[in-house]
C-alpha cells in the first residue's frame, strides 16, 4: 500500500508537490514564530543569568517582559540598601536598574541604567573591547552625592553642563557591529545627546548600558526608584530563605524571585503572546491541512474507478483507509521537510536583516513539527478515506 | 450441498432503485457451476449478465435470493469483511476496459493479489508475464502497453493467485480480433492446464465454442 500511495502521489507530482508546499509553509510559520519567541525569550533570560546575584526584586504586578520605568518607591530603595549595609543580614550587593528605551542597531533595544560603580556584577569574565567602562565612572554620581543639586530644569544650561559627563554608552560588540557604531558616536536618547564610550563582549546583561543616575536625572528628576533590583546574597546563604525576607519586608506590591527562575517568568508572562502565536500558526496549519484534504477528496473522486479496482482484487475498507492516510502522509511529512528548510532559510534571512533577532530552531520545536505533520496528515485522510472505503465496488467499478 | 459445485445460485433476484424508481434485473435465476468449468453466458446487453457476475464476484448483494454459494461459502448475509476476504483468496477478475492500476508499473499490478496475501510475488509474477509474453514490459505502466497486452497483464493480475473463480465480463469487448483470439486462447490454457474454473460474459459466438457450456440471458433470465 506504501508503494502504491507513493505512485499514486508521483503520477501527479505537481499537485502532491503543491500539498507538500501548502503543509510547509504552514509548518515554517510554525517554526518561525515560536522559534523567534522562544529563542528571544532565551537569549534574554541567558544573559539576565550573566548577573553576578541571586535574586531578581520586580514589582508585583508588571508583566516582566514589558517592566519598565520606576515602580518602585524609595522606601523599598532604603530597605534594600539597609539590608546591603555592612551591618544588614543578606545582601552583599544591590544592584538597581533603570530600564529606558533606544532604538539602535533597526530596532528598540531596553536601555539598562547601571550605576557605573556596578558595572563588574554584569560584565562578569567579559572583558571590555574598546574604550571604557563610562569615561569618568562614579564622577557623575559623586558629584551628585556631595550636594551639588541639579538645576530644576532640564533645558537650563546649568544643568546640561552638570550631567554632560553622565551622558555615556556602553554598548555590546553585537549592536556595534549590527549598528556599525563607533566610539564616540553620539545618539539622542530622551532628548539628550549620549556618547557611545566603550565597547564590550557580548552576553551581558543588556546590550546597552548608561549611568543609573542620568537617566534617574533625565526622567525622575533624581528619585531613587529603578525599575527592578538585582541582589548579590553574602556567600553561603540560602537563596530561597533569603527572598521570603525580602518579600516579607517588601511587602505584597513587590515581587521577590530567584534569578534562576527568570526564564520561567519570561515564559510565563509570555503565556498570552505565545497563545496568540500558536493560535496562529494552528489556524495556518488547519487551512494547510484542508488543502492536503481537499486533495485527498479530488483523489478519491478522480480514481473511484481505481478504488473499485482495488476492492476487487480485495483491498478492503481498512486498506483503502490505510491507502489514504499513507497518501496523506507522505504529502504532510514532505511538507514538514519542505518546512524545515524554509524555516532556516527564513532565519538565514533575518540573522542578514534583523541580526539582533534570535529563531531558535531547535531539537523540541523540530519534533512538534514533525508531530503536527503526522497528526494533520491522518486527520486530513480521514473523511477522504472514509469515503473511498464506503464506495459500492459495482458502482465505483462503473465510474467513467 | 454438492463439494463439486463452484457456484451454486438459487432463486436470485435483483433490482436496482434509481431515484425512487424500482428496476428489476434478475428474476430468480438459478445457476451451478462445477469445479473446473469452463462456463460462457451469453445475452443481448441489459439482460443482466453483468449484475449476475457481480453478485457472484461479490460486489454486489441481490436483492433476494435462496441461496448464493461461492466456493463452497454461503456469501448471503456475509459481513463486508468476509466478502472483502473472499473476493481476496478465492476470486479473480478480468474486466472489458482491463482497469489495470495505471500508476504502478505492469510488475506491480500483476503482484498486487500476492502482495495482499502477503505473499511473494517475484518468482510467480515473472512466470506468469513470460507465460502471456509479456517478460521484457515488466517495468513499463500500463498506459505504455497495446490494448491486447494490457487485457494479457489483466488476465495475469487475475490467476496469478490462483483464485477459485474466474469472472470475466466480456474481456475481448475492447479488442480486435486477433488480440480478442489470443485473450481467449490464454483463458482457454489456463483452464486446460490449470483446471481454472472460469465464468465469462461475451457476446461473440465464435468465443463460445471454447466453452464447456454456454448460457443465454434474457431479459434477467437463464434460457437454458
Amino acid at each position: 500500500m506504501f508503494a502504491l500511495a507513493w505512485a499514486n502521489l508521483m503520477h501527479h507530482k505537481l499537485r502532491s508537490l503543491l500539498s507538500a508546499l501548502a503543509v510547509g509553509i504552514g509548518i515554517m510559520l510554525m517554526l518561525v514564530s515560536n522559534g523567534l519567541a522562544t529563542g528571544s525569550l532565551a537569549e534574554v533570560d541567558q544573559r539576565m543569568q550573566s548577573v553576578d546575584a541571586e535574586l531578581v526584586i520586580l514589582p508585583a504586578q508588571d508583566n516582566i517582559i514589558f517592566t519598565g520605568g520606576a515602580p518602585f518607591r524609595r522606601g523599598h530603595e532604603q530597605h534594600l540598601c539597609q539590608a546591603a549595609d555592612e551591618r544588614g543580614p543578606l545582601a552583599a550587593e544591590v544592584i538597581p536598574v533603570f530600564f529606558g528605551q533606544v532604538k539602535m542597531g533597526g530596532q528598540q533595544q531596553r536601555l539598562f541604567g547601571v550605576d557605573p560603580r556596578q558595572m563588574a556584577a554584569f560584565l562578569g569574565p567579559r572583558r571590555v573591547l574598546a574604550g571604557k567602562l563610562f569615561e569618568r565612572a562614579g564622577a557623575f554620581c559623586d558629584r551628585l552625592r556631595a550636594g551639588e543639586a541639579a538645576a530644576p530644569s532640564l533645558s537650563d544650561p546649568a544643568y546640561q553642563a552638570f550631567i554632560a559627563d553622565g551622558l555615556e554608552l556602553v554598548i555590546d560588540q553585537r549592536l556595534q557591529r549590527v549598528g556599525g557604531y563607533r566610539l564616540s558616536d553620539e545618539l539622542q536618547i530622551m532628548g539628550q545627546v549620549f556618547r557611545i564610550v566603550g565597547i564590550i563582549e557580548t552576553g551581558v546583561a543588556g546590550r546597552v548600558f548608561a549611568p543609573l543616575q542620568t537617566l534617574r536625572e533625565i526622567a525622575l528628576a533624581g528619585e531613587p526608584s529603578a525599575s527592578m533590583y538585582f541582589v548579590r546574597l553574602r556567600p553561603g546563604l540560602d537563596p530561597v530563605a533569603a527572598a521570603d525576607f525580602f518579600q516579607r519586608g517588601l511587602g505584597s506590591d513587590v515581587r521577590v524571585e530567584l534569578k534562576s527562575d527568570y526564564g520561567r517568568l519570561l515564559r510565563e508572562s509570555f503565556a498570552q503572546v505565545s497563545l496568540y502565536l500558536n493560535a496562529s500558526s494552528g489556524v495556518a496549519l488547519s487551512a494547510c491541512f484542508l488543502f492536503i484534504l481537499l486533495t485527498m477528496y479530488t483523489t478519491v473522486i478522480e480514481r473511484t474507478r481505481e478504488i473499485g479496482i482495488l476492492k476487487s482484487l480485495g483491498v478492503g475498507r481498512g486498506g483503502l483507509l490505510r491507502l489514504s492516510i499513507n497518501e496523506a502522509l507522505l504529502i504532510s511529512l514532505g511538507g514538514v521537510a519542505i518546512g524545515m528548510v524554509l524555516a532556516f532559510l527564513v532565519r538565514g534571512v533575518l540573522l542578514v536583516y534583523k541580526p539582533l533577532l534570535t529563531v531558535e530552531l531547535a531539537g523540541r520545536g523540530l519534533a512538534a513539527a514533525v508531530i503536527v505533520g503526522v497528526v494533520g496528515g491522518v486527520l486530513s485522510a480521514l473523511y477522504p478515506g472514509y469515503r473511498a472505503a464506503r464506495l459500492d465496488p459495482a458502482v465505483a467499478l462503473s465510474a467513467e | 450441498m454438492n463439494d463439486e459445485l463452484m457456484i451454486d445460485v438459487r432463486d436470485l433476484h435483483h433490482a436496482y432503485t434509481h431515484g425512487g424508481v424500482v428496476e428489476p434485473v434478475l428474476h430468480g435465476i438459478g445457476l451451478h457451476v462445477q469445479r473446473g468449468e469452463f462456463v460462457v453466458v451469453m445475452g443481448p446487453s441489459g439482460c443482466g449478465k453483468t449484475t449476475l457476475l457481480n453478485i457472484i464476484g461479490l460486489m454486489l448483494t441481490p436483492t433476494r435470493a435462496e441461496t448464493v454459494r461461492v466456493a463452497g461459502c454461503e456469501t448471503l448475509g456475509l459481513d463486508e469483511a468476509l466478502r472483502t476476504r473472499l473476493r481476496r483468496d478465492a476470486l479473480g477478475f478480468v474486466f472489458q476496459r482491463f482497469n489495470l492500476l495505471r500508476t504502478i508499473s505492469v510488475r506491480r499490478n500483476v503482484a498486487l493479489p500476492l502482495g495482499l496475501r502477503g505473499m511473494a510475488a517475484d518468482g510467480p509474477v515473472d512466470d506468469l508475464l513470460a507465460r502471456v509474453g509479456l517478460a521484457g514490459m515488466a517495468h513499463k505502466k500500463p498506459g505504455q502497453l497495446s490494448v491486447g497486452q494490457q487485457q494479457r497483464v489483466a488476465i495475469a493480475r487475475a490467476v496469478v493467485g490462483r483464485p477459485a473463480l474466474l469472472l470475466a465480463d466480456e474481456p475481448t469487448g475492447n479488442l480486435d480480433s486477433a488480440n480478442a483470439a489470443a485473450v481467449l486462447d490464454l483463458l482457454s490454457e489456463v483452464h486446460r492446464a490449470d483446471g481454472q474454473t472460469i465464468v465469462m460474459i461475451t457476446h461473440n459466438e465464435q468465443l463460445a465454442v471454447q466453452a464447456d457450456r454456454v448460457l443465454h440471458m434474457r431479459d434477467g433470465r437463464i434460457l437454458d
